[in-house]
C-alpha cells in the first residue's frame, strides 16, 4: 500500500516546524523523528506547546513553517479518514453532554475503518483488553473519571492506527489507575504500537519511557533517554525549580524544591549526623536558606542527603572521629553562616569536636540554636557548656524550624522571641544584602542556576 | 430507555410509525363531518372522485391539510435534531438560525404587495429564509471553517433585525396587519395540493441526514474529537446546516412560524431512546409529524367552527412538557 520511499521514512518526522495561534508563536524550530515501536514521553511546563505539538502530528493544525510528515507524507495531504487510520489520539479533556452507551462511544473509534464488522474490531474485546470489559453496556455518563479515560483509550485503539498519541492521560487518575494505564501502554508498545505520551509526572516519565522529549517555551530542550534528559540542571532550566536526584531501591527519583538557587534568605550551618539532620536540611533548603553541614562521616545518612541536595559540607572518612582538617573546615563554614543549628544528634567522643566548634561560633558572635535532644544523648558531656555560652534550646525539631522560619512569631515565649529576634535580624539583613552573604562560597562551588 | 438503545433503532421506529398512523387516521376521520374508519378506507381506495361531498372533504380538504401538517412537523423535528447537535445544546430550535424570521420577512413583503398566496408569498418566504441562511453563513465563515457560535449569534441578531422590519411593515400597511399576524402565528387552514407539492420537497432533505448518522454521533463529542476520529468535520457541518436551513425555510413557507415542535420533539425522543442518531433521527421525524397532525386536529376541532392557531396548540402542549423535562434535569 505504501510507496517504497514511505517504507524507508520514519513514522513521524518534524522538520524545523514553527506554529503560531494567530500571532502568538507556540512552537519554534521543532525537529525530531519517531520510529515505529518508539515509546516516547513528552514533558514540559504548562504552556510549553505540548498539546499543540500533538495536534500538529495528528494534522489538526498545519505548521506555519517546516514540515510535519507521517509516513513520509505531509499531514496536510491526508484526508481525515486516512489520517485517523495512521494516528490515534487520546485527548486531555473528554466528556459527553449526551448520554450514550459505552459500547456506542467505543464503536465510534472504528469510523475511519468503514462499516465492515470484520475489519472494525469488537468494542467489547477492546475494552476487555484494557481490563474493563464489564463496562461495555454501562452508560458513559455513569462512569468514574478513571473509567472514562480507559473508555476513550479503547475508542482510540479501535482506530487500529500504528501511532498512539496521548495528551496527559494520567492527569485525572489516582495512583493505581495511573500505574495500570502506563503498564497497559507498555504492553501495547510491546505488541508493536508506537506511543507518544504527554505527561507531567517526571518520575513516571523517568521510569516508564524509553525516550523523553522535553519542551520548553515552544522549543525542544532535550530529546533522548530519560536518565540523560532529566538531569537536575535541565529540570531547573526548564521548570524554574530546584531538582534533586535520589537513588532508592535501585531506582532514580527526582524531588523538587520550589525555590531557585541564588534566591537565598540566609545561611544556616547544621551540626547533625545519623539521620537526625536530614529532615531539617530539606526543610531549610526548601525554605530558601543556604545550608552547610558538618562534620559528617562519609556514608552517614545525613551526609548522603546533603550530597543529594548539593550542600557544602565538612566531611570525615567513614566511621572515623573528627580529624583536625575536617574540624578546621567545619569552623570555617560555621563562621561564614548566620546561624548554627544543632540537631538531636547523639554526641560521643568521635563527634564531640562539632559541639566544641559550635561553642567557638558562639564566641565569635554567631547564634547557636540546638534541639533539646542533643543534651539527652550526650555521651561525652560536651553539651553542658553550650547553654552557658549562650546557646538556645528548643523542644524538638519542629519548634526549632518554626523559630528559624517564623521571624514574625513575635508572640511566643519570651526566651524564644528574644532569641529569634536577635537572630532574625541578621538573617533578614542577609537576604537583602544578597551577595555579601554568599561571600565565603565561591561561585564555582554552586551548581549552575537557571538559564535566566 | 437503555434497553431500546441496545436492541437497535427498530422498535422505536415501529412504535413511532404506529403512533403516526393512528394520528393520521384520527385527523382524516374527525372534523365537522366525521368519517368512520371503514369510510376512510373506502374513500382511500376510491381515489378522488368528483361530485361526492365526503370524497371532496376527504381528498380536497383533509388529506392535503393533514399531509402538509405531517411533512412540516417532520421537517421541523429533523431540523431541530440537527441544530441541537451542531450547537451541542439541547435548548436550540430550528428558528435560532434566523431562517424563520427571514422567511417571515419574505412572506410579509408578499402580503403587503398583495401577491397571491401561491406561488408568490410562499416563494418569497423561501427566498427570505434561504437568503438569511446565506447571510448568517457568510458571517460565521472564518478561514474556510464555519464557527458554530458566531453562527448562533449572527442568527439571533439577523432574526431580531428581520422581526423589526416586519413590525415596521405591519404598522405601515395597516390593512394587512391581520393577514401578517395570522401568517406569523402559523396555520394549516386551507392548505391544498399545491402546498403539499412544496412540502414534499422536504423529503429528500429529511432522508439525507439519515446517511450521516455515524458522523452526527461522533460530532456529539465536539468538532475536534470528530476530526481526530477521521470525520471531515467542515464538510459534514456544511451539509447538515444547509439541510436544516432548507427544511426550516420550506416548513415555515407553507405553514408560518409554529413554535415548540422543533425544540421539544428531539428533546423528548432523546430522553426516550437515547442520543444515537440511527434511532433519534427517524423517530423524531415520525414523532414530529404525529405531534403536528394531532395539534392541527385539535386546532380545528376544539372550538369548531372557529380555529385556534396551531402554533398556540403546540405551545400549550409543548411548554408544560418542556418545563417538566427541564426540571427532571439535564440527562439528555
Amino acid at each position: 500500500m505504501a510507496a517504497p520511499e514511505a517504507l524507508a521514512a520514519p513514522l513521524v518526522a518534524l522538520k524545523d516546524v514553527d506554529f503560531a495561534y494567530d500571532t502568538r508563536p507556540v512552537l519554534r524550530r521543532i525537529s525530531f523523528a519517531l520510529e515505529a515501536g518508539d515509546f516516547v514521553g513528552i514533558v514540559g511546563p504548562n504552556g510549553s506547546g505540548k498539546s499543540t505539538l500533538v495536534d500538529l502530528i495528528d494534522g489538526i493544525h498545519q505548521p506555519a513553517a517546516g514540515q510535519v510528515l507521517v509516513k513520509g507524507r505531509p499531514t496536510g495531504k491526508y484526508r481525515r479518514r486516512d489520517m485517523a487510520r495512521e494516528v490515534a489520539l487520546v485527548p486531555q479533556h473528554f466528556d459527553l453532554d449526551f448520554d450514550l452507551a459505552v459500547r456506542e462511544v467505543v464503536e465510534m473509534g472504528s469510523y475511519c475503518l468503514g462499516k465492515d464488522p470484520a475489519v472494525c474490531g469488537d468494542p467489547e474485546l477492546t475494552l476487555a483488553r484494557l481490563g474493563v470489559g464489564h463496562l461495555t453496556s454501562r452508560r458513559f455518563s455513569e462512569l468514574s473519571g478513571g473509567e472514562k479515560q480507559l473508555v476513550v483509550l479503547a475508542q482510540a485503539l479501535m482506530q487500529q492506527a500504528p501511532l498512539l498519541l496521548l495528551d496527559e492521560p494520567a492527569s485525572a487518575l489516582d495512583v493505581s489507575h495511573q500505574l495500570r494505564l502506563f503498564d497497559l501502554l507498555k504492553e501495547l508498545n510491546a505488541d508493536g504500537l508506537t506511543v507518544l505520551c504527554i505527561l507531567h509526572d517526571l518520575n513516571l516519565a523517568l521510569h516508564y519511557f524509553d525516550k523523553l522529549l522535553v519542551l520548553s517555551d515552544g522549543e525542544v530542550a532535550a530529546f533522548g533517554p530519560p536518565e540523560d534528559v532529566l538531569q537536575p540542571e535541565v529540570v531547573e532550566a526548564v521548570y524554574g525549580v530546584r531538582a534533586y536526584l535520589h537513588r532508592h531501591a535501585g531506582r532514580t527519583y527526582l524531588t523538587f524544591s520550589p525555590r531557585l538557587r541564588g534566591e537565598r534568605r540566609g545561611r544556616v550551618h547544621l551540626v547533625c549526623g545519623g539521620g537526625t539532620g536530614a529532615g531539617m536540611m530539606r526543610e531549610l533548603v526548601d525554605a530558601g536558606y543556604e545550608v552547610t553541614a558538618g562534620v559528617l562521616n562519609a556514608l552517614d545518612t545525613d551526609e548522603e542527603t546533603g550530597s543529594e541536595l548539593g550542600l557544602h559540607m565538612a566531611v570525615e572518612a567513614p566511621f572515623s572521629p573528627v580529624g583536625d582538617e575536617a574540624h578546621a573546615e567545619n569552623v570555617e563554614l560555621m563562621r561564614a553562616s548566620d546561624l548554627v543549628v544543632v540537631s538531636a544528634v547523639p554526641v560521643s567522643h568521635g563527634n564531640a569536636r562539632n559541639i566544641e566548634a559550635a561553642r567557638e561560633a558562639l564566641a565569635a558572635g554567631i547564634p547557636v540554636w540546638a534541639d533539646e535532644g542533643v543534651r539527652v544523648n550526650d555521651f561525652a558531656g560536651a553539651t553542658g557548656e553550650l547553654a552557658g555560652a549562650g546557646a538556645r534550646f528548643f523542644a524538638g525539631e519542629g519548634a526549632l524550624l518554626a523559630a528559624v522560619r517564623g521571624r514574625s512569631l513575635g508572640g511566643g515565649p519570651s526566651a524564644l522571641s528574644a532569641a529569634s529576634g536577635r537572630v532574625a535580624a541578621p538573617l533578614e539583613h542577609g537576604s537583602s544584602a544578597g551577595p555579601s552573604m554568599s561571600g565565603p562560597l565561591g561561585p564555582e562551588d554552586r551548581p549552575p542556576g537557571p538559564a535566566t | 430507555m437503555t434497553k431500546l438503545a441496545r436492541t437497535g433503532a427498530w422498535p422505536g421506529i415501529l412504535l413511532a410509525s404506529g403512533i403516526l398512523l393512528v394520528c393520521l387516521v384520527l385527523a382524516l376521520a374527525l372534523g365537522p363531518a366525521s368519517l368512520s374508519i371503514g369510510r376512510i378506507w373506502d374513500l382511500l381506495m376510491a381515489g378522488p372522485v368528483k361530485g361526492n361531498l365526503d370524497n371532496a372533504i376527504f381528498w380536497q380538504i383533509r388529506m392535503p391539510r393533514v399531509l402538509v401538517a405531517a411533512l412540516v412537523g417532520a421537517a421541523l423535528a429533523v431540523a431541530g435534531v440537527i441544530l441541537q447537535d451542531l450547537f451541542l445544546n439541547p435548548l436550540t430550535d430550528p428558528y435560532v438560525t434566523g431562517v424563520s424570521s427571514g422567511a417571515a420577512l419574505g412572506a410579509t413583503i408578499g402580503i403587503v404587495l398583495h401577491l397571491s398566496n401561491l406561488p408568490w408569498i410562499t416563494v418569497l418566504a423561501i427566498v427570505g429564509g434561504l437568503g438569511t441562511l446565506a447571510l448568517v453563513w457568510m458571517a460565521a465563515r472564518r478561514r474556510g471553517r464555519i464557527d458554530i457560535f458566531v453562527l448562533l449569534l449572527a442568527g439571533v441578531t439577523i432574526s431580531y433585525l428581520a422581526s423589526a422590519v416586519v413590525t415596521v411593515m405591519m404598522i405601515k400597511a395597516n390593512e394587512d396587519m391581520t393577514a401578517i399576524i395570522y401568517w406569523l402565528m402559523g396555520s394549516f387552514s386551507g392548505r391544498g395540493w399545491p402546498d403539499v407539492r412544496i412540502a414534499l420537497v422536504t423529503i429528500p432533505f429529511m432522508i439525507a441526514p439519515l446517511f450521516f448518522t455515524r458522523e452526527m454521533d461522533i460530532l456529539l463529542q465536539g468538532e475536534k474529537r470528530a476530526l481526530e476520529l477521521g470525520v471531515e468535520v467542515e464538510r459534514t457541518k456544511r451539509l447538515l446546516l444547509v439541510t436544516a436551513g432548507v427544511l426550516t425555510a420550506l416548513a415555515v413557507s407553507v405553514s408560518g412560524i409554529i413554535a415548540f415542535v422543533g425544540l421539544v420533539i428531539p428533546h423528548v425522543v432523546r430522553l426516550m431512546i437515547g442520543p444515537g442518531h440511527r434511532g433519534l433521527l427517524p423517530v423524531s421525524l415520525l414523532a414530529g409529524a404525529s405531534l403536528m397532525v394531532l395539534a392541527d386536529l385539535l386546532s380545528r376541532t376544539v372550538i369548531s367552527p372557529n380555529e385556534i392557531p396551531v402554533g398556540v396548540v403546540t405551545t400549550f402542549i409543548g411548554a408544560p412538557l418542556f418545563v417538566y423535562l427541564l426540571r427532571r434535569g439535564r440527562r439528555a
